[in-house]
């Protein structure tokens, strides 16, 4: 019972081929305020199905998850749709939480590991309506340019894009630095895979910022995002900083 | 007194937060903030390097919880002034030079960023900052590189640099995995007080700790200091601002070696890896400097001197020569940072005139017209061979009376012995009206390089390692079995002089022998002057893992 409750748990924190479901359906919805929810607690219901199971992860589950998370990871190089990279970045993040919590069991704050992958997503997520309202699509390798024309909207997502690619101080960062750790001396393997994992991840972003950011300058005749916006994103910024540094940032 | 080290890296952060918050107000004055705040912490980090060579300051001091813990000793001091007085430098540079640029109030916010992330990597105490720091370093260097934004070019290869970085990030992270889990604590002095009461405590998949933590922490040093391999991404990041680049190579690149520094508590425990850290940085050492001597760009050629540079001071890790790294990354630091903040001009001097004088030293090292052999061969062969070594012997004699004890010594005075050689044999045949008075002249000069460089760098190990136990522990870790280290001295030293010799006969033959390698000569030079093809190699599978990628999300239907 246990095991089948795990494979179920599976389908949240996403497995492949189980992440497919996850994946069509963030593309099938089209309203934001459900795909944020979504995103928000997809992985907790996830977490709280491993809860209930109330057993250990075994090995093999973690390096399935471990794979998946490698495998989306790869993947997210290619893709170049905004919502789509949100998606897949989404299913490897919380697919790595099975290394997770395979090597630190219940002492982590598993449920914040979630939220501090899911929430930069969420922001980015908004950023990506924003450029799809100024832009008709939000596609990276279409535009580009956008630090010369829309400086504000530039900053912000550098920094979003920063967070979810689990760069320091943001709290993502501070999850994996646990993961990698914490499996280093039981498997060297899945420590360095989890590192490469996370190198993936900071390919892609880089691929993502040059794709929208670099480059001359093109429809210098579009808004760029405003004040009152720009500070609520920097204030989510800082906040998720906080809230890292505090809840996770002294590591177990 | 020691809590002014937690001035060093504030004020740079209030610098730049100073600087974002108001630049709309600033304007162009964001420079002078900025430029102030360098000047005030340059000054601060010299204080404290007074303060600490007169009372001792060491110790360390929290900012709070089990992490934020800064370090104060010998080599966090000298790191900081360093750090401090070549981003003042920068900064002051970079006043007129990017006065036109696109982004001047961000440029200089993320100098005092990286300012402060520096101080924060050479004063970590704890591995918490020290691996926060050390992946920041990489991402404001990123976004440095990356200043010129219209520039897809120079993004590329600061990806490059970003890449490459995080290699060594995940190697560094694992490295303090095993440290943690071994001792239970962050605190860099805890974790080696109790490695040094019990080195072979813990043991990791079959390999004592400290074997294993030094292969981490060597790749992630192989990665900051561009060593062959994990090179590229150095003479390719010339598409950044000069201002970088120069903090870059004076300051950033040299990363490894305080790395292999700070972590030497564990090194002197360890042996394969330190010849490993000789192996690295000996091939980097001579790739980096023949592919310098390939180069018709300046700045590719610096950059790829700073590679050999880099090689050198890993090879003197890994000889045991620690703090001797330490004197020659910030000598390195300085020399190539003035190269590269006057390279501009250089480069703008030799539009109107190449400059080069038709003089005797032009006409021997660029036309290579040497004149005929005035003295006996044998006696400059004498003086070429027996000259250097009494100097080197004598420098270092007058320093340390033991040091010949000690076999990372002795391959350092062999490499001394190998350049000096060198320089007096290519020498006597320049065309000169008193050869003697020349021959002279280039000994003294030797005599005084070998002299200072023997002296500071003695100076320089008294004082980053003042226990004479310790420092004896780092060569002998360093050390190999007698025998073969007699038996590769004579082999490296049989080869050399076959070399000499074999250069001789081929002038003395008139270049017969030369004329029956210039196929074999020119296939070398084309595989150097395309560095190897390992930037074609690496350009190429980036595309095949996005090809790769690609297609898997074809086939998977993108879900």
């Amino acid at each position: 019972m246990a095991d089948l409750t795990l494979i179920i748990a599976g389908l949240f924190l996403p497995l492949f081929p189980l992440s497919m479901v996850f994946n069509t359906l963030f593309s099938r919805i089209t309203n934001n305020k459900q795909r944020n929810i979504l995103l928000l607690l997809w992985p907790q219901i996830g977490l709280l199905l491993i809860y209930f199971a109330d057993t250990e992860i075994p090995d093999w589950l973690a390096i399935w998850g471990l794979l998946t998370a490698l495998l989306y990871g790869f993947r997210l190089l290619a893709i170049r749709e905004m919502k789509l990279w949100i998606s897949f970045l989404a299913t490897s993040t919380w697919a790595i939480l099975w290394v997770t919590l395979h090597y630190s069991g219940d002492n982590s704050p598993i449920y914040i590991y979630a939220l501090s992958f899911s929430v930069p997503l969420i922001l980015l997520l908004l950023l990506s309506d924003e450029l799809e309202q100024r832009f008709g699509a939000a596609y990276t390798g279409i535009y580009g340019g956008l630090a010369l024309t829309q400086p504000r909207l530039s900053g912000v997502l550098v920094m979003v894009v920063l967070a979810v690619a689990a760069t320091p101080l943001f709290p993502a960062f501070f999850t994996m630095l646990a993961t990698v750790m914490q499996a280093t001396a039981s498997s060297l393997i899945v420590a360095i895979s989890t590192g490469i994992v996370w190198l993936l991840w900071s390919w892609a972003g880089a691929l993502l910022l040059q794709g929208t950011i670099v480059g001359p300058a093109n429809e210098t005749n579009i808004a760029d995002l405003n004040t009152s916006s720009t500070r609520k994103y920097v204030a989510a910024l800082i906040s998720l900083i906080i809230i890292g540094l505090v809840l996770i940032g002294g590591l177990p | 007194m020691e809590r002014l080290i937690i001035l060093l890296p504030l004020i740079p952060l209030l610098s730049a937060l100073a600087n974002h918050l108001w630049s709309h107000k600033l304007g162009r004055q964001v420079a002078r903030v900025s430029v102030n705040s360098s000047i005030l912490t340059f000054g601060i980090a010299v204080l404290l390097l007074v303060l600490m060579l007169k009372y001792d300051l060491s110790g360390q001091v929290s900012l709070g919880g089990n992490w934020g813990i800064l370090l104060l000793d010998p080599l966090s001091i000298l790191m900081v002034v360093l750090i401090s007085g070549i981003s003042m430098i920068v900064r002051i540079y970079s006043v007129r030079y990017m006065m036109e640029e696109e982004g001047y109030g961000r440029f200089f916010v993320l100098l005092d960023l990286m300012a402060a992330t520096l101080f924060f990597m050479v004063t970590s105490g704890d591995l918490i900052t020290l691996l926060i720091s050390w992946h920041l370093v990489g991402v404001l260097l990123y976004f440095l590189l990356g200043h010129d934004t219209s520039s897809p070019s120079a993004f590329r290869y600061a990806f490059w640099t970003l890449l490459t970085y995080r290699i060594g990030d995940i190697a560094m992270i694992a490295a303090a995995g095993l440290l943690y889990d071994a001792y239970g604590t962050w605190s860099l002095s805890e974790i080696f007080k109790q490695l040094a009461a019990a080195p072979d405590a813990h043991q990791y998949f079959g390999v004592a700790l400290p074997e294993l933590v030094g292969i981490f922490i060597a790749i992630a040093a192989f990665a900051r200091s561009a060593q062959f391999l994990l090179h590229t991404w150095l003479p390719y990041t010339m598409g950044g601002p000069t201002p970088v680049s120069a903090l870059m190579h004076a300051g950033i690149v040299n990363a490894g070696g305080f790395l292999i520094n700070r972590f030497s508590p564990v090194f002197i425990h360890t042996g394969d890896v330190l010849h490993w850290l000789f192996i690295v940085g000996l091939i980097t050492a001579v790739l980096g400097s023949v592919l310098m001597l390939t180069q018709n760009d300046i700045k590719k050629a610096l950059g790829y001197s700073t590679m050999g540079q880099m090689g050198f001071m890993i090879m003197e890790c890994g000889v045991g020569a620690f703090s001797l790294a330490i004197f020659h990354l910030i000598a390195h630091g300085l020399f190539k940072g003035t190269l590269f903040l006057s390279a501009g001009s250089v480069i703008n001097e030799a539009r109107k005139s190449d400059g080069v004088p038709k003089e005797d030293l032009y006409t021997f090292v660029v036309e290579k017209r040497l004149v005929k052999q005035r003295q006996p061969w044998l006696l400059m062969a004498a003086i070429t061979l027996i000259v250097p070594i009494v100097i080197l012997v004598l420098a270092h004699w007058l320093v340390a009376q033991d040091i010949f004890q000690k076999q990372g010594a002795i391959v350092l005075l062999f490499f001394g012995w190998v350049t000096g050689a060198q320089l007096i044999f290519v020498t006597y045949r320049m065309r000169t009206q008193n050869l003697w008075r020349l021959m002279g002249l280039i000994v003294f000069s030797f005599a005084v390089i070998v002299l200072g460089y023997s002296v500071i760098s003695h100076a320089f190990d008294l004082f980053l390692y003042p226990d004479p136990a310790f420092r004896s522990q780092i060569y002998a870790a360093a050390d190999i079995d007698l025998f073969w280290f007699d038996v590769l001295v004579a082999l490296v030293t049989v080869t050399i002089v076959a070399g000499w010799m074999a250069r001789y006969y081929a002038e003395k033959n008139q270049n017969k022998a030369s004329k029956k390698l210039n196929s074999l000569w020119l296939s070398c030079y084309t595989m150097i002057s395309r560095e190897f093809y390992l930037n074609d190699i690496y350009a190429w599978f980036n595309r095949f893992i996005i090809n790769m990628a690609t297609r898997l999300n074809v086939l998977l239907r993108w879900r």
